[in-house]
């Protein structure tokens, strides 16, 4: 889609849009449905229907948001140019007279070209038309200064000027006088367009006035003037250099500032994107190998924060979301900054591990999945964080900052969803990886290229526009999790981008399926594998009653040791410390001193000091005394009140309880007969295994009912694929056929007396938008206030906000008409008979 | 994670390192982040450092940079090291020297800056403001000299650390040498010397026994100036006085003490903190003793002890050298970083079992012998009131019978019992049939004992706090503690020193600590064995009962 195409013969021009689409062959009309897939949602009738479809402002303004730096500043160059413009003109705006930057010549075919393919731009090339929509966007006006700083034209800005001024003034610049004005400004207008001249005239100008024309030169373009201008500025305003634009304004018109620039639209063109420099080189080995360390971390740091909250989980909000104050203390747990807590909060609910239990004081807890993740290797459970935060449409970064009507955004909560965040994600990534293997550039560097692949929108605030920022939380994050490190792209973060862009080959974007984050993610996970600590099954104790495992620990240990002891302090290694308290807790689990010390004795590379089995032993002593009978099976509750209950209860005569100690009782009944007697009862029991050996109690960690995660939630519709787009076009010509076929009996048979024209109102618009574009006379059914039906004639002139303004010519007066009182339109014959 | 990656060290998230000291590059490594990170634990087979912003800068001012630090930990880690911690420590260090102190040729005093924002930054602290003078340039502004400690100390809390380039003033001159005859400095201690001589101001930690005196002497011998030296109590006073006579080229007549009962000044001065402290009508007579000479040299002893009027002090005397002496520095106040700003940051650290290992100062066999109270003991426990439980439970009749016990196990080698509670100790006293010795005992009473004890007349001695520091004991082989000051983790370091001098046959020493079970005073003795557990003492504990049923470990 990228070659110029050639010009078109003058006689065979197309004379509006939809007649040039329909010359187009289809998967040109494919490039442009999947460039602007807003066309066809809903699918357009015929290529008039999509012609003026792509021409409306929202759709318009969409496109010209999506062009690259330099597409856009071509855009704008011919939205000051004259319309139609020939090639040469253009190249010469942007190139400017001395052509100082070979590079605009040679990247403008392309720029022309995805405007064209954008259908912005049609027409020949000696005749480049810029839809007039664009052209409305970005040329000059008072309101919206140019991005070019041009001003308007002198023909623009002389408008409503009294005949006798412009005499006065073409007489100061030295032309001969003219019989009627608009002479007089195409006489002004040559001449200021004319080097040679224009550099004559100005020579004479006093040092001063060249001073103001400078400070006008790049815009914007409007300057004040007082009642009584100094000699200097009345010099220019003499000769027209500088023309009145309301009481007090002055403004350069486009020609003398476009002979200040020697011919250039912009200050600086940017044909080519900035590369991604300097570099900065790392060892690849290193990167991959901190990379890795930084996932091991991050899985630590989720399942941490989701231990946190499998009791007792945080309460959701009623309008949705984390409070500030549950987010500062999961913050205090994890030992880092609230904004990365939010990050880790939202990163677990984007991977469907975290939701609320939907219970009537509602909480987040985890998921069922959340248990099924803790199962798998550790490969695996990094890559499903990582491909959902690459999916995501949640902005973590959001939180903590103020949504247009200034209330906080909550974690968790609603209104963080951004359309752009998985784009600007892979982008990011996507640029990353065009750089050899443990290459890094600054943040800075990849925002300015970032900027001119999708210049940034103008924001109010002294914030950044949102893909900025999406882009640098994206750095931010990618680090965190381990995707990059040191700012360059891992192994394993590469191999989750899809193989195209892992290769820097840019296409248009489209969120990647299901299966192919699947594969990605088996291909990432192949790549950290190797990368991750082996977990140790061995950890050191020593005579300071603490204990050192000097690398991960294998699962069972980990839980073990975490009732045993408390976690000093983590990270490569964790340091356990054991506390009169902490043995009493793993004792508490039922545990015994024995066991416990077996269990350390096993695990030790040396041999248990003796104040720690001394400390077992002293805390063990005091936990209970031994006593030894036969039940059938037992009942635990910390509550004894319960317990008490229970004994009170005549129902339970048949389990035979007794009361062991306050917390336990013994049964005579069978476990299973216990636990189906207390059920009977009311009581929500739960069975230990046998061994009793892992015992902590899965019954109080609370999961919530079955959760999917939440969906991403793209901006705008979502970017059709191939089949899609193939049925599109197909549909839209066999459309146009039916509507060029069946055009002409209409039109023919169109002015039959009496009868009204009749179209649906979707072809009523078109034919009046087409008509504007095309400045033909259609034929419309009217309906006035008092119900009145009458036949017209008219040049519609402008469509806005339901109304057609157009010169009437059955009345011969130009007025507006309500669109929804138009019948019908139809073209008149070609030929008027 | 492949072989670069299997060194020593681990790198912790709260920026502490574990080094493996089994590990071949043990060694290596220790040497390697010595200069930026504080040993904060050392027991048998894990040591942990710490790397605080005060150990990087201390690093900088030593001529160490990021880049070195950064190796060194990258080089020895088993894991990869946190990018961002990485950063960090760069970033952290990259603070210190953007602000200097300068002499100035006209000006005198100055503070100057490389990075103008980070003047403009501190200068409008409200604390800075009345520490400095006129902006001399947009450079530099003039500091009050009498400020140059507390700007110091002001600029470090803000985070902006000085570096001190204004020197030191000599002092009086005055001829000192070591007089090493039949004996030599040993090697840690020549290290100290140096150390704290190149860095110029600083402290030095080596364990109670270690020699501490000498390190002062030594620093003594190469200022060759008149020296200040401050230390804890008149009988420390006595033995410093005595040493120095002993261990190097002066003389009695070129010691003055100034203490309560004599306040002479000479050319080396003695000084007590009490007497320094003295208050009178609001102010501190005794102060002006630092600006009586002019002194080339202030020596603290035991600087862990540090009073506050005196750390005010202190901040005054920044252009002369000053010598801190500690074996603990954990300050219960939390105030060890006053102590680094103000005398200087740590110039010498060595582990206790280090020194052990070479055999310095005696191995020692630390016991906390753990006693069951009666049953009417513990109902008198459980209804005192909450202030008088600790002191209830630590003299306790059962805690003094096992007291009696052991002294009795331990027949015939030089025993002290050290407690808290004058009362108690009396008691114990009378029926020990041994001296007590306390506040109001006097100077030469104590000396009178001390002496017999060391002539091996008398066998055992009960003493209160007054022996916890630089009573120089060497022949006390056993001691045993009865009730300390709550859970003052340098007492019990302290006391366990009065045991460690080495013994003339390498006998082992004895440190019992006798703890009543089931009460507070089990949770301060855990409290305060942390310091001791952490250095590689290793606590057994015993049971009373079969301790008395004569079994032994």
């Amino acid at each position: 889609m990228t070659t110029p195409r050639r010009p078109t013969s003058t006689t065979g021009a197309p004379r509006t849009l939809a007649e040039e689409l329909r010359g187009r062959p289809d998967d040109a009309l494919a490039a442009l449905l999947l460039a602007r897939p807003d066309l066809i949602n809903p699918m357009p009738g015929d290529l008039t229907q999509l012609a003026t479809r792509a021409g409306t402002r929202a759709s318009v303004v969409r496109a010209l948001e999506r062009l690259d730096r330099f597409a856009l500043q071509v855009a704008e160059a011919l939205a000051v140019a004259p319309d139609p413009c020939p090639y040469a003109t253009l190249d010469a705006l942007m190139g400017g007279d001395e052509r100082t930057d070979p590079r605009v010549a040679r990247e403008l075919p392309r720029a022309v070209a995805t405007l064209r393919d954008q259908a912005l731009v049609w027409g020949g090339e000696d005749r480049l038309r810029l839809v007039r929509t664009a052209r409305e966007l970005l040329a000059p006006s008072a309101a919206h200064p140019s991005p070019t700083g041009l001003g308007p034209s002198v023909a623009e800005a002389t408008a409503g000027m009294s005949p006798g001024r412009i005499q006065q003034i073409i007489a100061a610049a030295g032309l001969p006088a003219t019989h009627d004005p608009v002479t007089a400004v195409g006489a002004l207008t040559e001449l200021f367009e004319d080097r040679t001249r224009m550099a004559a005239l100005l020579d004479a100008a006093p040092a001063d006035a060249t001073a103001v024309l400078g400070k006008l030169l790049w815009g914007p373009p409007y300057g004040t003037v007082t009642a009584h201008p100094a000699p200097h500025l009345r010099w220019l305003l003499d000769r027209g250099l500088l023309l009145s634009a309301g009481p007090g304004n002055v403004v350069l018109p486009r020609e003398v500032a476009l002979h200040l620039r020697a011919g250039r639209a912009h200050r600086t063109p940017e044909p080519v994107a900035p590369g991604l420099a300097p570099v900065t080189e790392h060892a690849e080995r290193t990167v991959d190998a901190t990379a890795a360390g930084q996932a091991f971390t991050a899985l630590a740091t989720v399942e941490e924060l989701l231990k946190e909250w499998e009791t007792g989980g945080p309460p959701v909000l009623r309008a949705g979301g984390l409070s500030v104050r549950d987010l500062k203390r999961a913050a205090a747990v994890l030992d880092t900054t609230e904004p990365m807590t939010a990050f880790w909060a939202e990163l677990a609910y984007a991977a469907g591990l975290l939701a609320s239990d939907g219970e009537v004081d509602e909480r987040y807890a985890p998921t069922p999945a959340y248990d099924d993740w803790l199962q798998l290797p550790t490969e695996q459970r990094w890559t499903r964080l990582a491909t959902a935060w690459l999916a995501a449409t949640r902005a973590a970064g959001l939180v903590g900052g103020r949504d247009a009507k200034a209330r906080t955004l909550a974690a968790l909560g609603p209104d963080l969803d951004r359309g752009p965040a998985p784009e600007v994600r892979h982008r990011v990534l996507a640029l990353l990886a065009t750089l050899p293997p443990g290459a890094s550039v600054t943040p800075d560097t990849l925002l300015a290229r970032l900027h001119w692949e999708r210049p940034p929108r103008a924001t109010t605030g002294p914030e950044e526009d949102l893909r900025t920022r999406l882009a640098r939380w994206t750095v931010t994050e990618a680090e965190l999790l381990g995707v990059i490190n040191r700012g360059a792209l891992s192994a394993h973060g590469r191999a989750l981008l899809p193989a195209s862009e892992a290769d820097g080959v840019r296409a248009a974007w489209r969120p990647p399926t299901d299966a192919e984050l699947g594969a990605a993610g088996v291909r990432a996970a192949a790549l950290l594998a190797p990368l991750l600590p082996e977990p140790l099954d061995h950890i050191l104790l020593q005579a300071d009653l603490t204990a050192v495992a000097p690398g991960p620990l294998v699962r069972p240990l980990a839980q073990t040791l975490g009732v045993l002891a408390d976690i000093e302090s983590k990270g490569g290694a964790t340091v356990y410390r054991f506390t009169p308290a902490s043995v009493r807790r793993a004792l508490d689990a039922g545990r015994t001193a024995d066991d416990l010390k077996a269990f350390l004795t096993g695990h030790s590379r040396t041999p248990v000091p003796q104040p720690l089995a001394y400390l077992i032993d002293d805390i063990a002593r005091r936990h209970g005394h031994l006593r030894v009978g036969a039940a059938s099976s037992y009942l635990r509750c910390d509550d004894e009140a319960v317990l008490a209950e229970i004994l009170a209860d005549r129902r339970s005569a048949p389990l035979r309880l007794r009361r062991l100690a306050p917390t336990v009782l013994a049964a005579q009944a069978a476990p299973d007969a216990l636990l189906a007697g207390l059920r009977d009862m009311g009581y929500a029991p739960a069975a230990e295994s046998a061994e009793g050996d892992v015992l902590i109690s899965r019954a109080d960690a609370h999961r919530t009912p079955p959760r999917t995660a939440p969906a991403p939630v793209p901006e705008g519709p979502p970017a059709p694929d191939a089949t899609l787009l193939g049925a599109a076009v197909r549909a839209i010509r066999a459309g146009d056929m039916a509507a060029t076929a069946e055009r002409k009996p209409v039109a023919s048979a169109g002015p039959a007396p009496g009868g009204l024209p009749r179209t649906t109102s979707a072809d009523t618009l078109a034919a009046v938008q087409a008509a504007v574009l095309t400045g033909t006379p259609v034929w419309i059914g009217y309906v006035n206030a008092e119900g009145a039906a009458s036949q017209r004639v008219i040049a519609p002139v402008r469509v806005e906000g339901g109304f057609v303004t157009a010169y009437d010519h059955t009345a011969d007066e130009v007025r507006t008409f309500p669109l929804h009182r138009i019948t019908g339109a139809a073209e008149l014959a070609d030929d008027p008979a | 994670m492949g072989e670069a990656l299997n060194g020593p060290l681990i790198v912790q998230s709260d920026k502490t390192l574990l080094l493996e000291v089994d590990h071949d590059q043990a060694d290596a490594c220790r040497r390697a982040i010595a200069p930026f990170a504080e040993l904060e634990r050392a027991p048998e087979h894990i040591h942990t450092y710490r790397v605080t912003p005060l150990g990087l800068w201390n690093a900088r001012a030593a001529g160490h940079d990021a880049e070195q630090v950064v190796d060194a930990l990258v080089a020895f880690s088993r894991y990869p090291v946190p990018h961002a911690l990485l950063v960090d420590i760069a970033e952290t260090m990259a603070r210190y020297g953007r602000l200097k102190l300068v002499k100035h040729p006209t000006h005198g005093l100055v503070l100057e800056c490389t990075d103008r924002p980070v003047l403009e930054e501190i200068l409008r602290s409200k604390k800075i403001q009345p520490l400095v003078g006129a902006r001399i340039d947009p450079d530099t502004v003039a500091v009050h000299p009498s400020e140059r400690g507390q700007i110091k100390q002001t600029l470090l809390k803000l985070g902006w650390p000085a570096e001190d380039l204004a020197g030191y003033v000599d002092g009086e001159a005055h001829p000192i040498e070591l007089n090493e005859d039949g004996w030599a400095l040993r090697p840690y201690q020549k290290q100290a010397v140096e150390g704290f001589w190149h860095g110029g101001s600083g402290v030095v930690v080596l364990p109670c026994g270690a020699g501490k005196t000498l390190v002062g002497a030594g620093a003594m011998a190469q200022a060759k100036a008149t020296t200040l030296i401050l230390v804890t109590n008149t009988v420390s006073a006595r033995q410093w006085k005595h040493e120095l006579v002993k261990r190097t080229s002066l003389t009695e007549d070129e010691i003055g003490e100034y203490s309560g009962t004599r306040k002479e000044i000479r050319p080396v001065t003695i000084a007590t903190y009490q007497v320094l402290t003295t208050k009178r009508k609001g102010i501190y007579p005794h102060l002006e003793l630092f600006d009586s000479r002019d002194w080339g040299l202030v020596v603290y002893d035991e600087v862990h002890l540090l009073p506050a009027p005196v750390f005010k002090f202190t901040a005054d005397l920044q252009a002369r050298r000053r010598l801190g002496l500690t074996a603990t520095l954990v300050r219960e106040d939390g105030r060890e970083s006053d102590v680094f700003s103000l005398i200087g940051p740590k110039r010498f650290d060595a582990p206790w079992k280090e020194i052990e290992a070479q055999g310095y100062i005696a191995p020692a066999d630390c016991v906390e012998v753990r006693v069951n109270l009666t049953d009417s003991e513990r109902l008198a426990y459980a209804t005192a009131e909450a202030e008088e439980k600790y002191r209830y439970c630590a003299t306790t009749a059962t805690k003094r019978k096992v007291t009696e016990a052991l002294v009795a196990k331990h027949q015939g080698e030089q025993t002290l019992v050290i407690g808290q509670y004058i009362d108690q100790l009396d008691e114990l006293g009378e029926h020990l049939g041994a001296p007590v010795i306390k506040g109001e005992t006097t100077n030469a009473q104590r000396e009178k004992l001390f002496d017999a004890f060391r002539q091996g007349e008398l066998s055992v001695l009960v003493v209160s706090k007054v022996a916890n520091f630089s009573i120089d004991l060497p022949e006390a082989t056993v001691a045993i503690q009865v009730s300390g000051t709550f859970g003052s983790r340098q007492e019990e370091a302290q006391r366990l020193g009065r045991v460690l001098r080495p013994k003339a046959d390498g006998h082992e020493a004895r440190f019992y600590s006798v703890v009543a079970r089931d009460t507070v005073d089990q949770d301060f003795a855990a409290h305060r064995q942390r310091f001791l557990a952490e250095q590689g003492y290793a606590y057994r504990i015993m049971d009373a009962d079969s301790l008395l049923a004569g079994e032994d470990a």
